[in-house]
């Protein structure tokens, strides 16, 4: 049974100051996604990709259309659906600890097992030592390491990632992701994941939806049938060159209509 | 291996502060030379030494009758009493128009009047009113320091950044928890730079009050001394006021760098 389902959504913002104006962000979107599925969602920028994921978390209503999570209307935020930002949302006046800690703390989980977690995952995104200091001490990249320990302490059973890897340097960012998918394994969240980084989407997903340029549309959906868990050999197979290959012509064909409008899209080499 | 870090302490006494020590040590010289060696009038400008002369005298005899302490403890009370309860309101009524647009909209045209009028401007309605005694004084540095903070704690709350808020309600926080722990904290800098602000002004108008009508304070000592062409008093009652000014600033900004230091400034 789907956990996720999208159907015919529509979302228009009111734009700039002249009234009436508006931009279609989302032009009748549907997907589904399965239980403890990693499905991503790879498009050229501002084609509507956040804002999808914006009314997945109950940020934002569709205009048109419906979004259901757990057979369930969403009508709102809630920690069932944790969202890892693009930019790290930390409280700047909480340690790395009090952070991590601070969304079971606030549910009604003991202290004790609280700190235990927020230590278990600090461990795990390599922040162990920097338990009591603040955002402002940390870099970029380690603040980012913060807020995604503090999504998954939560151990929500689905996981909205909104680029979560995009500010960290090459290294870091291919440890986070085999990481994701060892944490995956862990407790099985459905996974929702928004990238422009297409061998980041292929390596990790287990389906993948291309979206069009502005209004954003579904363009294509892409199975990916590596087994779990994935290590960094599989993107030189054969197969994942194709799949990569396919997704950067879909991609390109997306940018070069956007920036041609209308006239008659250049062939891609591959 | 993780590299435990640990952030660094400011040293006691910095670069700046040494320049700040030559700059008053440099005023102090000029003072001496302009007295001495230039021989300004007394009721111009005294000199140090008269000045070290009626210090002794005052803090022996005090100043009308009463002693330096009593005119300090004067104004202190009503500067801090009104300062005090002007922060306990401005906070949570700013933070409440911060909040709600719809308290905002019906507090604004009151607030956005009184704002730009000089507290002094009112010192005569306020005698009319409350009389001559304390209540009219405190009432009106309450008036003063209440308008700076709730501006302040309005625009924090205002500016409390829409992504945490989010992140607070993605946690699950009910509304309550929202506020308290995601908001309110998140507004403190700005509620802060009110305080800083309003206790500036309130230790000015207590001054200012204390020229019109009263029996002690040293806005009192200020006013008597003049028209007895007293000019040594005159000048030691703006000398503790500018001290006492300055130290009132120094505890409020040591509290803020202690309570929001999390700011990285």
């Amino acid at each position: 049974m789907a956990k996720i389902v999208v159907r015919d959504v529509c979302k228009r913002f009111a734009a700039g100051s002249r009234h009436g104006t508006e931009i279609e962000a989302l032009d009748h979107v549907s997907l589904e996604i399965a239980d403890q599925e990693i499905v991503c969602l790879v498009g050229p920028s501002g084609c509507g990709k956040s804002t999808l994921l914006n009314m997945l978390a109950g940020f934002d209503a569709p205009t048109h259309g419906e979004v259901r999570v757990g057979d369930v209307e969403v009508r709102g935020a809630g920690p069932d659906r944790i969202v890892v930002f693009q930019t790290p949302a930390l409280f700047p006046w909480m340690t790395v600890r009090d952070n991590i800690a601070f969304g079971p703390r606030k549910r009604g989980v003991a202290v004790r097992q609280c700190l235990d977690d927020a230590a278990r995952y600090m461990l795990a995104m390599g922040l162990d030592g920097f338990a009591g200091h603040y955002p402002y001490q940390l870099s970029g990249g380690m603040r980012q390491r913060v807020q995604i320990a503090s999504a998954l302490v939560n151990r929500p059973e689905v996981l909205l990632m909104d680029e979560p890897f995009v500010a960290l340097d090459f290294q870091t960012r291919l440890a986070m992701q085999e990481l994701l998918l060892q944490i995956w394994d862990e407790f099985h969240p459905t996974i929702f994941f928004i990238t422009h980084d297409v061998e980041e989407a292929v390596f990790l997903a287990d389906r993948l939806y291309v979206m069009t340029r502005r209004p954003g549309r579904i363009r294509d959906e892409i199975a990916v049938h590596f087994p779990k868990p994935r290590t960094f050999g599989i993107v030189t197979t054969p197969t994942f060159v194709a799949i990569k290959e396919r997704v950067l012509y879909l991609i390109r064909e997306e940018l070069t209509a956007s920036q041609t409008r209308g006239s008659i899209p250049e062939r891609s080499r591959s | 291996m993780a590299v435990v870090t640990r952030p660094l302490r400011r040293p006691w006494v910095s670069g700046d502060v040494l320049v700040s020590t030559v700059t008053v040590l440099v005023i102090l010289m000029a003072w001496t030379v302009a007295t001495t060696v230039f021989r300004v009038s007394p009721f111009v400008l005294p000199s140090p030494r008269a000045m070290g002369d009626e210090m002794t005298v005052l803090l022996e005899a005090g100043y009308a009758g009463k002693p330096l302490y009593v005119h300090v403890a004067a104004s202190l009370f009503r500067s801090l009493t009104g300062l005090v309860a002007g922060i306990a309101l401005a906070v949570p009524v700013g933070l409440a128009m911060g909040y709600n647009r719809t308290v905002s909209a019906a507090l604004v045209p009151i607030f956005g009047f009184f704002r730009p009028i000089p507290p002094i401007a009112f010192i005569p309605l306020m005698i009319l009113w409350f009389g001559i005694g304390e209540l009219s004084k405190i009432l009106l540095i309450f008036a003063a320091s209440f308008n700076y903070t709730v501006l302040n704690s309005a625009a924090g709350m205002r500016a409390v950044p829409e992504q945490l808020i989010r992140k607070g309600r993605n946690l699950g926080l009910t509304r309550w928890q929202l506020f308290t722990s995601v908001m309110l904290p998140a507004a403190m800098p700005h509620v802060f730079t009110g305080i800083k602000t309003s206790t500036a002004v309130s230790w000015a108008i207590v001054v200012a009050a204390e020229l019109i009508a009263a029996q002690e304070g040293l806005g009192f000592i200020i006013q008597d001394a003049g028209t007895f062409f007293r000019i040594t008093d005159v000048f030691f009652g703006i000398i503790i006021i500018g001290l006492i000014g300055v130290s009132l600033e120094l505890a409020i900004s040591f509290i803020e760098r202690r309570t929001l230091h999390w700011q990285g400034k």
